[in-house]
């Protein structure tokens, strides 16, 4: 179900797409997050191949709440589990400021890490 | 635990040249102090990424965790305890100010590896180090946080290690540097600005180096100097997004077969190089490339593609719709390959002005004019392989009636020089995307001229006689297409012409359509011919570029 709302002059509507877009722009800011990765490789070339600005954001709903699942590449040598859960953070407060849209959960798959500076 | 009872008492103001280990295990002490002190200051001003308001005690909690490590340490390589410290922070780094605290700390200690103390010049370097490392975490850096104040603190560092040997004289500038950055950060993000504050891990930052100053100075560390809390406006965090994104107008995707495993890490960090918004996807072999970069530098991905393996297809886009009013300005200098001596040098020919420029972008390092009507002579060849810098030297002839002046002119030089047979345009620029100015001129010539093969190349012309060629007849004035050089169709309107030629290079086994339009056609008509090809193959890459060659509506590469 789209959520909607209700007004004097219609509906509004807002689509996953434009959620996931606002997701991934939200995570690509995050510190510690250095790209976005497809759910599996071979999605990642169909995800790409539209430019699809959902890639590697996947959007549910639950009732009326969101439900958002990510997968990111994070930098090698920084705290995982800090920057996933920054990242969350990040995700929900962007979805939920820009689209006003409660958010029911924010799920973060690290399917990669990038190694820029190997440490001697 | 109170970094303040550890902490021995002041020293005097004598001269400092070199740190220790212990020394910066009581610098971090002293700044660990003075985060205390001030934490609550940070914490208000917190609004970036999310306003929580703890910057201050995520930044104070990642250094005391970093400080444990150390505590018991009676290491007196700075070095060790340097990454030590920084192994702490990233065990214990929390929050987003955390982790780039930890990463500062992380490639501050790198550039120390294990020196016994560092002095000026090498405490300048780690902290480009430490900015280096801190920048690499993010795709997409955001100015206006602790990522600009610590490069700014690596710049005063830099620029002060010239002058001052002496190390309270060089941390005193790199303090004022980091004021002054994190004064600055409201006009670099603009939700700050809208808050009214400075950016909290910037502020965060400045307070850890003020509290090494202040104890290389013997200022006290429990009293707060600063007791000015900002109100926040938390309605304008939104607006950050709008500032995120650099002026990168060009978006670039290409696909390649690698020759090779690819080295993922060194493919990112060439890529980051060149723009933002990167992405790399793999499936089946395959890589698909994703960036956004300035415009000068578009085609510097497929350079790098072709480096490492097979281009299967090209897409390119500008982002902004600023192009008529590109056009409109004069026309920028050629952007040719600077060549240094003991390289190889291309020396390639082109009909037309946007050719040109598309062949420069890929390398050519020297221009000679000249195509089908107006062969340019030996002499032009010989000269412009002549003035270039190098004595190794690859000519694309680019036309198959040029190759033979082409191959004279090689024969005349005095320096080596290798002719690769490109008969046509499209041939000449697939294999330019081969070249590489550092190989070896053999290698480099075998490479080139595997690449002629893979490509087709069609031409768009309008007959100037009557004729019959290869069971086509043509009538004067009538449009025809030549695939390869040889007539194919004919008829009379351009584009259900130019799609037929399409059919005869069996464009649909292909995947990059590059349509290069000619000086008499005008951006609009190409825009429209583009698009009817982009509508007979949707799956495969449109390329449209301005090629400027005269007499040919067209020149069509399909690979």
């Amino acid at each position: 179900m789209l959520p909607e709302e209700h007004t004097l002059l219609g509906k509004i509507t807002i689509s996953p797409n434009a959620i996931a877009t606002v997701a991934s722009h939200a995570a690509l800011q995050s510190y510690g997050v250095v790209g976005m990765a497809a759910k599996n490789v071979v999605d990642g070339l169909t995800n790409i191949l539209t430019r699809d600005p959902r890639h590697g954001v996947d959007v549910a709903f639950h009732g009326a709440e969101v439900v958002i699942n990510i997968y990111v590449i994070v930098e090698y040598g920084t705290r995982i589990s800090v920057v996933a859960s920054s990242l969350a953070s990040t995700v929900r407060f962007n979805v939920e400021k820009i689209l006003a849209l409660p958010v029911k959960e924010v799920n973060v798959h690290v399917q990669g890490l990038r190694i820029s500076s190997p440490d001697a | 635990m109170s970094a303040l009872e550890t902490l021995p008492p002041p020293r005097a103001q004598r001269e400092l040249y070199a740190i220790g280990g212990q020394d910066l295990k009581q610098l971090t002490e002293a700044a660990i102090a003075w985060l205390t002190t001030n934490k609550e200051i940070v914490n208000a001003l917190n609004v970036f990424p999310i306003p929580d308001g703890d910057t201050g005690t995520n930044m104070l909690m990642t250094m005391q965790a970093a400080y444990r490590e150390v505590a018991g340490h009676a290491d007196k390589n700075v070095g060790q305890v340097a990454h030590a410290i920084a192994h702490g922070a990233l065990m214990g780094a929390r929050g987003n100010s955390g982790v780039i605290l930890s990463q500062i700390w992380r490639g501050f200690a790198r550039a120390l590896d294990s020196v016994e103390t560092f002095d000026a010049p090498l405490f300048a370097r780690a902290l480009r180090e430490a900015s280096d490392t801190a920048y690499r975490g993010s795709v997409r850096p955001v100015e206006g946080t602790i990522l600009t104040v610590i490069k700014d603190c690596a710049a005063a560092a830099e620029e002060a290690a010239q002058r001052h040997r002496e190390l309270r004289a060089l941390l005193e500038r790199v303090v004022h540097a980091a004021q002054a950055s994190v004064a600055r950060t409201p006009e670099l993000l603009p939700v700050l600005k809208q808050a009214g504050v400075v950016d909290s891990g910037g502020k965060g930052l400045t307070i850890l180096l003020e509290g090494m100053l202040r104890h290389l100075r013997g200022q006290p560390l429990d009293k707060p100097v600063d007791t000015v809390v900002r109100p926040l406006g938390l309605e304008a965090v939104g607006a950050a997004l709008e500032a995120v994104e650099p002026g990168q107008e060009w978006e670039v995707v290409v696909d390649f077969r690698p020759r090779a495993t690819l080295h993922l890490p060194s493919l990112y960090q060439r890529l980051e190089a060149l723009g933002t918004a990167i992405q790399v996807g793999e499936g089946d072999g395959l890589y698909r490339v994703h960036i956004h970069l300035l415009k000068s530098r578009r085609y510097e991905p497929l350079e790098l593609a072709e480096e490492l393996g097979t281009i299967t297809n090209v897409h390119m886009e500008n982002l902004l719709a600023q192009m008529d009013e590109l056009k409109a300005q004069e026309p920028p200098p050629l952007p040719l390959a600077v060549v240094e001596p003991g390289q190889i040098g291309v020396v390639a020919v082109s009909p037309g002005e946007g050719l040109s420029r598309v062949m420069a972008s890929l390398g050519a390092a020297a221009i000679v004019g000249g195509g089908q009507t107006q062969n340019p002579s030996t002499e032009e060849i010989l000269n412009a392989i002549g003035e270039l810098p190098t004595d190794r030297i690859v000519v694309l002839p680019n036309n198959k009636n040029i190759i033979l002046a082409a191959q004279q002119a090689a024969q005349l030089s005095v320096k080596q020089v290798v002719v690769i047979p490109s008969r046509s345009v499209p041939q000449g620029i697939a294999a330019l995307l081969q070249f590489v100015p550092n190989g070896d001129l053999e290698g480099v010539r075998t490479a080139m001229e595997r690449a002629l093969t893979g490509v087709q190349t069609g031409e768009v012309t309008v007959a100037t006689r009557s004729v019959e060629l290869n069971g086509v007849a043509v009538n004067e004035g009538q449009v025809i297409g030549l695939h390869n050089g040889q007539i194919a169709v004919a008829g009379d309107d351009l584009v259900p012409t130019l799609l037929r030629l399409l059919e005869v290079m069996e464009t649909a086994a292909h995947e990059v359509i590059s349509l290069y339009y000619g000086a008499d056609v005008s951006e609009a008509q190409a825009e429209s011919v583009a698009e009817a090809v982009r509508e007979r193959y949707p799956d495969q890459s449109v390329e449209l570029h301005f090629g400027g060659q005269p007499h040919y509506h067209f020149i069509i590469s399909v690979e």
